[in-house]
């Protein structure tokens, strides 16, 4: 998964994705790429388009 | 560093800092944790909130943090046609003040701490392990590792909500429930009227619908809201449309960004369990029609304060001893959410022509008569489904 740097950690993709893979910090977010199953959740909510797979 | 308390609350949004207020009233440890450094900001919130719903919870107005006073809402369907309610003839949700929430969530958390909470700032909550007769939850606080053993936990943590799953509560939320926001606040913006907050409806924002709630003269918070089920495109391609084709906004400035998710598909399975409750957005207390949180994420903290701080009386943490809390939100909160979400299912399932259709026979209405009943007749008369879908509700 690419974070692009203009993420506002706003948290929106944690909160939908269903196996917590995403941990929200003040100023940056964490992807667990173990836990992640790759669904694309997180890159469809976020609303301004800064994830990628 | 190890502490010990009986209440931890995770969140000092308005949630948070109610239950930790209303828990602390009553003498027991509370220890309110927020991971961003200055409670408040950024806002991510239109800032629309009814101002009966702050005094019922004993929250007296303080010009510091009201933007502005609204005293009605316009609603505007996809061909500019404005259908204009007063809140002297109809009760409008979130409607009354437009907040200035980086100083309200601050002077929330302060009367938490005036009720003897303590609080600690950019202090974030990593995990959450069950022990004998509590819990203990590991946090970040600045640079140092620090354990801290509660008997309960409030989960108050937001849309991003991940405490109450760490507790192996059912507490998630669906991406189909999940309103993508984005939102500018801007100056220079050409209000037609700026004491009425705004609301415009169809495809502009597919799922959801864009606002400009007012600021100030010439100020407001412009956004929208997606559910990815309807959109096509990220939220903030259809913001920056909207500002283009809006007339009072075409030739406004941001001056602020915001975005952030907004759970409107209502309660959540699971909001309480042993040794954990969870409030505000976390839980789901949000009208699934308006995405409005604000007061219900205040009024849920207060129940959680109160049921926990019995608890800690009783010494009984147990999700039986806490479930009074599920009632109390259920009788005052919960039961209302049907209504307002099969009301959202017919209002998304209107094409552009239909609302305009709607808002062409609301227009001929006089606004004197205007009643939700009043309403509800001429929908019907116009969208003979409206019967179907909300007849036997209002
Ligand atoms: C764009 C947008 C516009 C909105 N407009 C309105 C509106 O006009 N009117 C209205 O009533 N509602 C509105 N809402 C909804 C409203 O903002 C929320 O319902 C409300 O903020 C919920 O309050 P809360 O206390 O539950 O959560 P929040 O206000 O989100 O507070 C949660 C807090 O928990 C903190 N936190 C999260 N995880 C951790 C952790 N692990 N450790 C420590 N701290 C943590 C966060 O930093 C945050 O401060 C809007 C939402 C959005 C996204
Ligand atoms: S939803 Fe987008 S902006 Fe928000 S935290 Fe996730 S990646 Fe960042
Ligand atoms: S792709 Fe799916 S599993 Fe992976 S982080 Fe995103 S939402 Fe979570």
């Amino acid at each position: 998964m690419i974070i692009k740097d203009y993420c506002l950690y706003c948290g929106a993709c944690a909160g939908v994705c269903q196996v917590d893979a995403i941990e929200v910090k003040e100023v940056k977010i964490v992807i667990d790429e173990e836990k992640c199953v790759n669904c694309g959740i997180c890159v469809k909510i976020c609303p301004v388009n800064a994830l990628e797979m | 560093m190890d502490i010990n308390t009986d209440i931890l609350v995770v969140g000092a949004g308005p949630a948070g800092s109610l239950a930790a207020r209303e828990a602390a009233r009553r003498g027991v440890d509370v220890l309110l944790i927020e991971l961003k450094s200055e409670i408040g900001s950024p806002k991510r919130c239109a800032e629309g909130v009814s101002k009966s719903g702050l005094l019922e919870l004993g929250i007296q107005p303080d010009p510091r943090w009201i933007a502005r006073k609204s005293n009605g809402v316009r609603l505007v369907s996809p061909d500019q046609t404005s259908v204009w309610l007063s809140e002297d003839t109809i009760e409008l949700p979130e409607s009354g003040y437009v907040l200035e929430r980086k100083v309200f969530d601050k002077h929330m958390a302060m009367d938490a701490a005036r009720a003897g909470a303590k609080i600690m700032v950019r202090t974030q909550a990593t995990s959450l392990e069950r022990v004998d007769n509590g819990v203990i939850v590991t946090a970040i606080h600045m640079d140092e590792e620090i354990k801290i053993h509660a008997k309960i936990v409030i989960a108050a943590d937001g849309p991003s909500s991940r405490v109450g799953r760490w507790a192996g509560l059912d507490s998630n939320t669906k991406t189909e429930n999940m309103e993508s926001c984005i939102q500018y606040e801007m100056a220079g913006v050409n209000m037609v009227n700026n004491n009425v907050i705004q609301l415009y409806f169809g495809s502009c924002a597919p799922g959801g619908y864009a606002w400009i709630f007012p600021k100030g003269e010439d100020i407001a918070n412009v956004g929208l809201g997606v559910l990815k089920t309807h959109a096509d495109r990220p939220a903030y391609e259809y913001l920056n449309e909207f500002i283009e084709n809006c007339p009072e906004t075409k030739d406004a400035q941001a001056v602020e960004v915001n975005v952030g998710g907004d759970p409107v598909g209502g309660l959540v399975k699971e909001r309480c369990g042993d040794n954990i409750l969870v409030v505000g957005d976390a839980a789901g207390f949000v009208n699934p029609l308006t995405g409005g949180g604000i007061n219900t994420a205040l009024e849920s903290g207060v129940y959680a304060g109160i049921v926990a701080a019995q608890a800690i009386d009783d010494g009984d943490y147990s999700k039986k001893n806490l479930e009074e809390y599920v009632k109390l939100t259920d009788e005052h909160i919960g039961e209302s959410y049907d209504k307002y979400k099969k009301a959202k299912e017919y209002l998304l399932s209107l094409s552009d022509d239909e609302l305009n259709k709607i808002a062409h026979e609301f227009v001929k209405v006089d606004i004197d008569e205007i009643s939700p009943k009043t309403l509800i007749k001429v929908l019907i008369k116009v969208s003979p489904k409206a019967l179907l879908k909300l007849g036997k509700l209002f």
